[in-house]
């Protein structure tokens, strides 16, 4: 764990390397502060000593209080800049962090997307990144003055008298076993916390998309007692936290006043006995206050540095977990794909323990259509999935022209197949947005031709705006068929080899149905097609049907010799059309 | 709003807080009569006119005094900074319990990533207000006022005015700030949601942006939004860098001025140099707080924006309430009639329902099908109050539908939504959605009904499997199939399907359908659906196309007027016909 933290704050430190420039920049900068810091009651020591005590002639006093004046201008104005400065390098280094995290979450397979829930993951993002930035902003600008100052402290002291400053420093020992011992507890807390608040985000954002039923369901009383449980153990975590640090900081001042005590304690007969003088023990107790000045703050934001510590090992810890990490671009490029695809022996687990699809094997030539049917839960929206490789198969293999899928380039892969997917997402966007996302390559009228095509374009037209009207969040405000013609388009106007349709006319009218079959005929006609479909009538034109059971083929072949075998499908078809 | 939460919650927990602001203040005290105490022991020492073990005596009080003020510390710490903590969870509480009223059309305008950054990023600007900025504010006051009160009475006012007359400067700075600082920090606020919300979109729709390869899309626009956030968080600093170096400039000044001008007031004998001296330890101690108003005017001015942030939200009221409900009965007996509705969508201008009527006697059942996009959702919507009905066109058992309680309402309707959303918990906690009054056997019952009760004994955890998100690992017909037993079991009066086998296989679906007519024997019901075989049976069909009924009837009647209707099912038939033919010849 020691190791960790240590790995932790090394690497955070590691993002400060592009800016070394302005690190020092701004380390000159507080370089300035301290010293015009110091030069101030320096200048009013003079001051004091020659022209009031010293009774010096009236003119020099005030070029004197210029001078004090202008250190201060000095001093103010670097502080200014420095703080502005490190304020700038520390956001930058944030936005660095925050995309670095942000890409790696893209290449994180789906199975860690099951796992987690998108609160937890979003928390990462943006609380995790914020409360670094509060450690970076906070802590590091007065840390920096700090150690100057430290140091600048413990050299003079060393140099008036040896003894002494050992005896000042007897408490420092006091100061590390108190911090080691809050620094256990505080951390085991902050990570108690830091997890409740990704919990209470994700229970937040599950409840907010889910709220429409909570309110059909008036179950609005028992989610909300649910929430104030969620909020309750983490106020209680929270409240632990102040507790904490209640008792942590002010003892940095109690162990301060213990040092001079001790240091009276030992002077005084030495005083007495003039052994010491009593010079030195003044400057000693004001050289320990300011010791302890910066130290306090320290106390003061050793919370903050704990706290951001926890949240850049969340971040790290999630930057790391590499397990299944898509990568895009290495393998064999596929330019021009035929659209044979072939699955030898599949065995597929999405947990590892149940087989979900057992010993599947088939083949599909280019430019044939082949569809998919079987009850519910039978595995067939999971042997697509693993055509555009979302999960690894366990056991045998699929191969697209003859190569294993895993050898070509991932990118290149999904490019080439297009999948409508049963459960219709959509962006906040326009109408246009959602078809062609954000590739520039797919022009209007290819966007329009798409839309055509699936018979959007009827519904699209009475939008206001059109192809510009507004999609709100899941587009919210568009009928299910709706949405799903959308996504449909959206297949279509990737114009891929492969077109993959999952139930992708499930809420769509009869009618339109129609319709997309017939510019579907045109479409598949020069593309490999996969169809998945309750209703016998939108596969009966495949040329060969798939029957599923239970994570098996059980029948395969066309609609008549299937009918002809006397077996589900056949069964299947009488229960539809009897 | 935020303010009025806030002034209650300050009520309630009055006595903690005056108990912690006097510890604070006695805190304040004895750190202020430290130094002088310390200065006693020293001055004995220096003159030696107390003997060692006095010394030791005093030196130990003085430790004595420093535990005590740990004590006093402590104490306030927990107290006030511990409210702070409790507060923040109040108004999280009050936010949430407050996002439950808020109505359908609220949720269409603010997204999901943007809402949750209220609740955590600006409540916590709040929660910071109360704890450091609260903390400071007495603080300083303290500090400030016994400081200035020494000045003026024990050396000399004149030379505090001239002392003071810079700081004004400095306060003045300060207020005028004020302002820009908030707009900015706005601004700040509103990066961060853009950033929450843009990432949890793109977290939800991660297996499109996978699927079409979008990543590096997304990637520049959240780098778009990080960036954006970068700018006016820098704008931000800019700005609120400036108070400091302006305060200690003030005081720079004030310094000069005490040194030249009193200087000359100790040559010409107006104060003694003790006097000058102390004057100028003054001076320096109010620099702490004076600087530290800075920090204070940043963090009050944060939660300023924060609260009014949050009051765009709290003041947000819901446009379905029940007004004037009426003593209605706890169960519907079902009657449900129509009479002349339109509706249009708020914040839209077409109609999307034209003047429907339509009347169903209890234990009826009505049979919905039209084009995508029809209203036939729409309808209910309306009929759930999901949004404002216009008074006098529905009623139920007779009872105008606004008069009905909204609880009793939705209580007594059973909806199957088109969109299976569950939520990752066990799947018995989403059957009975949450609720403590259903026992097993009723969820199991209920999991019979809907036919998924096969699928779930094969899980390895059965009904405690916990699904994920929006139920994503369920296959989308059993998702669907939970969904329906989840109407069920609350035993409705009126139960709605809306388009609810559209992801069930054939067989499934013929066992539903007729466990369905079963269950709607003695009760109302609607069914959405888009194939005449799933609705056939019903007492009344309704066609609608684009927000008309074109047609309607039972379905002989439907037949008999060979409209719209009858060539759906002819379209249905044929099909199925043609395949036959193909068979058999
Ligand atoms: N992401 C997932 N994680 C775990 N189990 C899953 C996941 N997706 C689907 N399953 C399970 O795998 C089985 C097959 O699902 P699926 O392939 O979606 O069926 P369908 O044939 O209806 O498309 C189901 O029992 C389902 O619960
Ligand atoms: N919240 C909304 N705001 C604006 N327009 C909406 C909203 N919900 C649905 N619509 C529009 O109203 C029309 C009817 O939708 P709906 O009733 O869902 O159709 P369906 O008959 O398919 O169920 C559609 O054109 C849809 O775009
Ligand atoms: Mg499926």
């Amino acid at each position: 764990m020691r190791q960790k933290e240590q790995n932790t704050f090394f690497r955070v430190l590691k993002y400060f390397r592009p800016f070394i420039g302005l690190v020092c920049l701004a380390g000159f900068l507080a370089l300035v502060v301290n010293i015009t810091d110091l030069a101030g009651p320096y200048i009013i020591k003079i001051a004091i000593d020659d022209y009031i005590v010293g009774e010096k002639a009236g003119g020099g006093i005030k070029l004197i209080g210029l001078l004090y004046f202008l250190s201060i201008l000095v001093g103010a104005c670097s502080n200014y800049f420095q703080n502005y400065v490190l304020n700038s390098i520390v956001q930058q280094i944030m936005h660095n962090i925050r995309m670095e995290l942000f890409s790696h979450i893209q290449h994180l397979p789906l199975k860690f997307f099951d796992r987690n829930s998108s609160g937890r993951i979003l928390t990462r993002v943006t609380n995790d990144v914020e409360s670094l930035n509060e450690m970076y902003s906070g802590v590091l600008v007065i840390l920096f003055k700090d150690v100057f100052l430290l140091i600048g402290i413990v050299a003079t002291m060393l140099q008036l008298n040896r003894n002494l400053t050992f005896l000042s420093f007897s408490v420092v020992p006091i100061i590390v076993v108190v911090t080691f011992l809050y620094r256990t507890r505080a951390r085991r807390n902050f990570k108690r916390v830091r997890a409740l608040i990704g919990r209470i985000n994700g229970f937040l954002a599950e409840n907010i998309s889910g709220m429409k039923l909570v309110q059909i369901f008036h179950r609005e009383r028992e989610k909300y007692r649910e929430f104030k449980q969620l909020n309750e153990e983490y106020r209680r975590a929270s409240i632990f936290e102040v507790a904490l640090s209640a008792l942590f900081r002010p003892s940095a001042e109690l162990i301060n006043n213990l040092g001079i005590s001790i240091l009276i304690w030992y002077c005084t007969p030495r005083v007495f006995a003039s052994t010491v003088e009593i010079g030195v023990l003044y400057a000693f107790i004001s050289y320990i206050k300011k010791f302890f000045g910066p130290i306090n703050d320290l106390a003061d934001k050793y919370n903050v540095i704990l706290s951001g510590n926890v949240s850049a090992e969340r971040i790290f810890e999630l930057m790391d977990y590499d397990e299944g990490l898509e990568r895009m671009e290495s393998g064999r490029p596929l330019t021009e794909l035929k659209g044979k695809i072939e699955f030898r022996n599949v065995w597929f687990s999405y947990n590892g323990e149940d087989w979900v699809l057992k010993d599947i094997s088939f083949t599909v030539n280019p430019g044939e259509t082949v569809a998919f049917v079987g009850a519910t839960g039978s595995g067939k929206t999971t042997i697509i999935n693993l055509l555009s490789r979302f999960y690894q198969v366990q056991k045998g293999e699929i191969l697209l022209d003859g190569v294993n899928i895993n050898e070509y380039r991932l990118d290149d892969l999904r490019r080439r197949v297009a999948v409508v997917m049963q459960d219709v997402f959509l962006f906040a966007g326009t109408i246009e947005s959602n078809i062609r996302l954000n590739n520039e390559e797919i022009t209007p009228e290819e966007v329009q031709r798409a839309a055509e095509y699936v018979n959007a374009d009827h519904f699209i037209g009475k939008l206001p705006g059109q192809y510009e009207a507004e999609v709100k969040e899941r587009g919210c405000t568009l009928s299910a068929g709706e949405r799903q013609l959308l996504s449909f388009a959206r297949a279509i106007a990737f114009n891929p080899s492969i077109l993959v349709l999952d139930e992708a006319t499930a809420s769509i009218d009869t009618e339109t149905e129609l319709l997309i079959q017939d510019s579907l005929g045109k479409i598949a006609k020069d593309r490999t097609t996969l169809i998945i479909a309750h209703r016998l009538s939108t596969i009966k034109k495949a040329d060969r049907i798939i029957v599923i059971h239970k994570g098996r083929i059980r029948e395969m072949g066309k609609h008549e010799e299937l009918l002809a075998q006397d077996g589900i499908y056949r069964n299947l078809y009488e229960m539809q059309y009897a | 709003m935020v303010r009025k939460y806030i002034k209650e919650f300050l009520w309630t927990h009055k006595v903690k807080y005056i108990l912690g602001i006097t510890a604070l203040i006695c805190s304040g005290i004895l750190t202020l009569a430290m130094p002088k105490l310390l200065g006693y022991i020293i001055d004995c020492l220096e003159k030696r006119v107390v003997s060692q073990s006095r010394i030791a005596w005093l030196t130990g009080g003085m430790l004595l005094m420093a535990m005590a003020i740990f004590g006093l510390k402590y104490l306030w710490r927990n107290l006030l900074i511990g409210r702070a903590r409790d507060l923040e969870c109040y108004l999280r509480d009050k936010f949430f319990s407050h996002l439950q009223t808020l109505p359908l059309k609220f949720y269409q305008q603010k997204k999901t990533g943007d809402l949750m950054a209220y609740a955590i990023n600006d409540i916590g600007a709040i929660r910071r207000a109360f704890a450091f900025g609260l903390v400071s504010l007495i603080d300083g006051v303290i500090i400030n006022s016994s400081s200035l009160f020494v000045m003026a009475k024990t050396i000399n006012p004149r030379l505090t005015l001239i002392g003071l007359a810079p700081l004004l400067v400095a306060v003045v700075v300060i207020f005028k700030i004020k302002n820009p600082l908030r707009r900015s920090f706005l601004k700040v606020q509103a990066a961060y949601a853009n950033i929450s919300e843009k990432t949890q979109e793109n977290i939800s729709g991660i297996r499109v942006v996978k699927a079409y390869v979008q990543e590096e899309a997304e990637k520049k626009k959240l780098g778009l939004a990080s960036f954006q956030r970068m700018r006016v968080m820098l704008d931000y600093i800019k700005l609120s860098a400036i108070v400091g170096p302006t305060v200690e400039i003030c005081f720079g000044l004030s310094f000069s001025l005490v040194l030249v001008i009193g200087s000359t007031y100790v040559l010409d004998g107006l104060i003694t140099l003790g006097d000058f001296i102390a004057f100028n330890t003054y001076l320096g101690m109010l620099q702490r707080p004076v600087r530290h108003i800075a920090r204070i005017v940043e963090i009050w001015q944060r939660a300023m924006a924060s609260s009014s942030r949050l009051d765009e939200i709290f003041l947000t009221k819901s446009d379905i309430m029940d007004d004037h409900p009426v003593n209605a009965k706890e169960r519907f007996n079902g009657a449900l009639e129509v009479r002349n509705l339109s509706f249009t969508y708020p914040r839209t201008e077409s109609e999307v329902l034209k003047n429907i009527s339509f009347k169903l006697e209890a234990g009826q059942t009505l049979g919905l099908i039209g084009p995508t996009g029809s209203g036939k959702s729409t309808l209910i919507n309306l009929l759930l109050r999901l949004y404002p009905v216009p008074r006098g066109h529905i009623f139920i058992d007779g009872i105008e539908i606004n008069d009905l309680p909204l609880a009793t309402l939705r209580e007594n309707i059973g909806y199957v939504p088109q969109d299976n959303f569950l939520f990752s918990a066990s799947l018995n906690d989403n059957i009975r959605f949450f609720s403590e009054r259903f026992t097993l056997e009723e969820i199991e019952a209920a999991a019979r009904f809907a036919s998924v009760y096969e699928n779930i004994i094969e899980f390895p955890d059965g009904f405690e499997t916990v699904v994920g998100e929006r139920g994503i690992t369920l296959s989308g017909g059993q998702k669907q199939r939970v969904s329906i037993a989840r109407a069920v079991i609350k035993d409705p009066s009126i139960l709605v399907l809306d388009d609810s086998l559209s992801a069930v296989d054939t067989q499934t679906e013929a066992e539903i359908l007729a466990n369905i007519k079963a269950i709607l024997k003695d009760r109302t019901g609607i069914i959405i659906g888009h194939r005449v075989s799933s609705i056939k049976h019903a007492d009344w069909i309704i066609v609608l196309d684009e927000g008309r009924i074109i047609e309607e009837g039972n379905h002989e009647q439907l037949m008999a007027k060979r409209g719209y209707y009858y060539q759906l099912y002819q379209k249905q038939l044929v099909e199925s016909r043609l395949q036959e033919v193909g068979e058999n010849g």
